[in-house]
């Protein structure tokens, strides 16, 4: 049928509209996982746009417009959780992009004992994070604590890393680099690897110092290892839970709490409705401050 | 037996036309080579018939059996690629026997297949190995072999060669030459190298712009060239053209003269041509010679000295640039000027339109 | 000159190193040697004799063999989901990859939504008691492998770019259906590619914390991750328990790592940085 439509040349008699064969790449391939994934994600994800908007028991839910919403902008607990969220995806992936790099630079570099060095800053990466929370809030008690124990081997008095209000977040974010660095220099590494060494060797016939080959080399040439880093962590940070729940349950008071933790709580208490009001706010904080950052790292690319 | 019957086959991307309309017939046994440029569709051309590629419109039979909608594996065709597509997990054996194996053969004639076809390409030591620790010649053996296997009623090249560096590419062309004459079967290739289309074939068809541009025996279109383009594209070194005026027609006999050119009396078919009219001519360079009394003039650029002949760029009066092929070492100077002579009866003449002005030439 | 420096700066790595990564490390496997009174000092010292057999008993014998229990759920539920995943993930990561149509558009931006928006918790399990999958080990298995889809996908289809289709097509004129041409010839060259998958997927499921809690509630279903809580309470907090219990969770974990080390940086080069 679309041969009538085409030029002059397809309506010659000669021409003869031939029967299709089937394709070799067969759209029933699709199929499994497009069921799998279409109803366990993408129809909740759905029905949580409208569960957003009512009072829910799992049994009937009443529709109450946005008081979910309102409810959320009103309690200063959940704000803090809105705040604390976008705090913390950017402590830990700016830290997780900065010291990845720095790490992948020097683990690709000449070093003594480079397998070793890989292995124990990759290792973390596979122990579970919870393994790794509740490690980590016995090392940071603020009395019997290691950390603050080595601390005043040294004469410093430690602070009270978990227990204090003010520093329970960011001590948590420490934590979760600690644990995710790792995989930044990962990436990291794969990226410098793939740059060609000629590169490096035409700087060196110009006269380029190390630190020049870092800004004017390394640094450009893996941006695509950059931009996959600071996506994956920054939106690993905005979803973070569960080292949060295994180190403070949010506390102390709300202190450390995120929109996660809040979902969480909200679901613990039954009010459902509420809680899934929670997803839909971070979907959004995440399409919000994703999206244009995806754009922007992409658009860079584009430049070069 | 099968031979192949294209009609007026189109192949179209979309609203861009890559096959405009190919007419040909092949007959059972004959070597056909596919030529042109990148780009001219020769490829498409292929792997339509392969059955890789939809045919948009048109018909397409290999043997007696209507094609255009047959799946590859029913079409009784074998290929060989170019980067030879080797399965990388499988030995050489496996590779070979893999079509076997999906079409049920039993297993002992399969064997006897395999073992058989390796020996046709003396490659029986190589069966246990994968194609990562062969060589391009081998793994290039291997692909053919594979086609050999299943004893297909056409095979299909897609410019098997091109990977392979000159020398071996040389040996490879004349096995694939003995294989033809061994087997006896249709062959179709696809090459860039009108080298390899020269001595392979035993009918070139010259693609352009997804038009067959001629079709006919390697001598055929070296010597009588249906128009400008493939003129040019068939021959090496590349034919020289130059723009002539048609002075004076007397019967069959037709006086031009041009920029480059000296006033001269060509042989070219009754009203043919008109005087006035604007002409090409190509001469090809073999077919220049120094002469004090020849009909071009030119200023010698650089020459070329291979031992056996001397290539000789010579600029012309109009500043285009031809290239003439003279026997043996020449003492020649940069800088000179050159009288040559050109041989009239091998003159090619061709219209404004760039068709070839007919003349009945014997074909030497 | 520089030959000192090297050394100066390897030096300060492997210190560094030391105390960063390998210290709370040692700290865990230490505690999982002292009897509680020891490890509720929660300092950094050597075990006043070896009672790491004993802890190791206790651990697995609390709570009615609790933690054999969410040994086998857990390598059930890992093994299963990862399985799954990986066949399905290779299915759409290679037709996504070689035909191009107009719906290819539609699944990527639902693969790169995958990755970025959060599941939505309650109406997940509103749904899974929909269809009597909720606080069943089938259904979770199911979430995870709903949930790791995207990121498999994305990486076997940077990895498929790299196969010539050249492949495909020597297959289908060898008479390879579609299924043939999948299963024989292409699965069997994702191999680099499937490991990568298995290391990254296999080591995410198997520490999962937050999809168990929500969505395979009660102790009989218990995950391994969720045997940790058993031995912590706001009061009276087992440390040589906990710890060891810890020790032995990260066992698995550890033995991918010690055989796939080498693969994951491979795996990270054709996927994370092209894709």
């Amino acid at each position: 049928m679309a041969d009538m439509t085409q030029s002059g040349l397809a309506v010659t008699p000669a021409r003869i509209a031939a029967p299709r064969r089937r394709s070799p790449y067969p759209g029933w391939f699709f199929l499994p996982a497009a069921i799998i994934y279409g109803v366990l994600f993408l129809l909740p994800t759905v029905a949580s746009l409208y569960f957003s908007l009512t009072r829910w028991t799992l049994f009937n839910s009443t529709f109450i417009g946005l008081d979910n919403f309102a409810q959320f902008l009103r309690e200063p607990f959940l704000i803090k959780g809105l705040i604390n969220t976008v705090i913390y995806a950017v402590i830990t992936s700016s830290m997780k992009v900065v010291l990845g790099l720095l790490l992948a630079v020097l683990l690709t570099s000449q070093i003594a004992a480079r397998g070793y060095l890989r292995s124990v800053v990759f290792f973390p990466v596979l122990v579970s994070t919870v393994g790794v929370g509740i490690t980590f809030t016995v090392l940071m008690h603020p009395t019997n604590g290691m950390i603050n124990e080595g601390l005043a081997l040294l004469g410093i008095k430690g602070p009270g890393w978990l227990v204090n209000p003010n520093l329970a977040l960011y001590s948590v974010a420490l934590v979760d680099v600690w644990k995710g660095v790792g995989l930044a220099t990962v990436i990291y590494i794969a990226g410098i690897v793939a740059i060609p060494r000629d590169y490096y060797e035409a700087a060196r016939i110009d006269g380029a110092t190390k630190l020049q080959n870092f800004f004017y080399i390394t640094l450009p040439l893996c941006r695509p290892a950059t931009s996959t880093v600071i996506i994956l962590s920054f939106i690993g940070g905005l979803r973070t839970f569960d080292l949060i729940w295994a180190m403070t349950r949010g506390g102390p008071g709300f202190a450390s709490d995120t929109v996660a933790s809040v979902i969480y709580k909200q679901y613990q208490s039954g009010f459902y409705g509420l809680s899934t009001a929670g997803n839909v706010v971070l979907f959004v904080l995440i399409a919000v401050l994703v999206v244009p950052l995806t754009m922007m790292l992409n658009r860079k690319e584009g430049h070069e | 037996m099968a031979g192949l019957e294209l009609k007026s086959l189109y192949k179209s991307y979309g609203e861009v036309e890559v096959i405009k309309g190919v007419d040909l017939s092949v007959d059972h046994g004959e070597f056909v080579v596919f030529v042109g440029p990148s780009g001219c569709g020769k490829s498409t051309l292929l792997r339509m018939i392969a059955g890789l590629e939809e045919i948009t419109g048109g018909e397409l039979w290999i043997g007696d059996t209507l094609c255009n909608a047959v799946e590859p594996r029913d079409r009784g065709i074998a290929m060989v690629f170019q980067s030879y597509a080797l399965y990388p997990h499988m030995t050489v054996y496996e590779n070979m026997g893999f079509g076997l194996k999906l079409a049920k053969t039993p297993k002992d004639v399969r064997d006897a297949k395999i073992r058989e076809a390796a020996r046709i390409l003396q490659m029986e030591n190589l069966l246990e190995r994968k194609p990562g620790q062969l060589s391009g010649g081998q793994r290039q053996r291997v692909a053919i072999g594979r086609a050999i296997v299943r004893k297909p009623e056409v095979f299909l090249f897609d410019e098997p060669l091109s990977n392979l560096d000159a020398a071996l590419r040389v040996d490879m062309r004349m096995e694939l030459s003995k294989l033809h004459d061994e087997l006896g079967s249709t062959m179709i290739y696809v090459t860039h190298d009108q080298v390899e289309a020269m001595t392979l074939a035993d009918k070139i068809v010259v693609l352009n712009g997804g038009v067959v541009q001629q079709v006919g025996s390697p001598i055929e279109l070296y010597q009588r060239p249906a128009n400008l383009f493939v003129a040019g594209f068939i021959g090496s070194p590349k034919m020289n053209f130059a723009p002539v005026n048609v002075d004076r027609v007397e019967g069959t006999s037709v006086t031009i003269s041009g920029k480059d050119i000296a006033a001269m009396t060509l042989e070219i078919p009754l009203n043919a041509v008109q005087a006035g009219d604007v002409l090409t001519i190509g001469v090809r360079p073999h077919d220049l010679v120094p002469s004090p009394s020849g009909a071009i003039v030119g200023r010698i650029g650089l020459i070329e000295r291979l031992g056996n002949e001397t290539n000789v760029n010579i600029e012309l009066p109009s500043g285009a640039s031809w290239l003439a092929v003279l026997d043996g070492d020449q003492a020649l100077q940069r800088g000179a000027s050159l009288i040559m002579n050109l041989d009239r009866a091998k003159i090619a003449v061709f219209d404004a339109g760039g068709q070839a002005v007919t003349a009945e030439k014997p074909l030497a | 000159m520089s030959f000192i420096r090297k050394y100066w700066l390897s030096a300060v790595a492997i210190l560094v190193s030391v105390v960063v990564f390998l210290v709370p490390f040692a700290f865990i496997v230490l505690t999982a040697f002292k009897d509680p009174k020891q490890a509720s000092l929660l300092d950094f010292s050597w075990p006043q004799g070896n009672y790491l057999w004993g802890n190791i008993v206790e651990v697995v014998t609390t709570r009615n063999w609790m933690l054999v229990t969410a040994f086998v759920n857990s390598s059930i539920l890992t093994v299963a989901s990862v399985a799954l995943l990986v066949i399905f993930g290779a299915m759409v990561g290679f037709v996504l990859q070689r035909r191009k149509t107009r719906l290819n558009g539609l699944i990527e931006f639902l693969i790169l939504a995958g990755l970025m928006i959060p599941p939505a918790v309650v109406p997940t399990i509103w749904l899974l008691q929909g269809i009597q999958l909720f606080g069943r080990l089938h259904g979770l298995i199911l979430i995870e492998v709903a949930y790791g889809l995207p990121f498999t996908i994305l990486l076997y289809r940077a990895f498929i770019s790299t196969i010539p289709r050249e492949l495909d097509e020597a297959a289908i004129i060898d008479g390879a259906r579609p299924f043939d041409v999948f299963f024989k010839v292409i699965l069997p060259l994702l191999w680099p590619v499937t490991v990568t998958n298995i290391v990254v997927q296999s080591v995410a499921i198997f520490n999962d914390f937050t999809n168990p809690l929500y969505y395979l509630p009660g102790n009989a279903n218990a995950t391994v991750q969720l045997t940790l809580y058993n031995f912590q309470s706001q009061f009276n907090t087992s440390y040589n328990l906990l710890f060891t219990n810890i020790v032995l969770i990260t066992i698995p974990p550890l033995i991918v790592f010690l055989f796939f080390n080498r693969q994951i940086v491979a795996g990270m080069t054709a996927g994370a940085v092209k894709g």
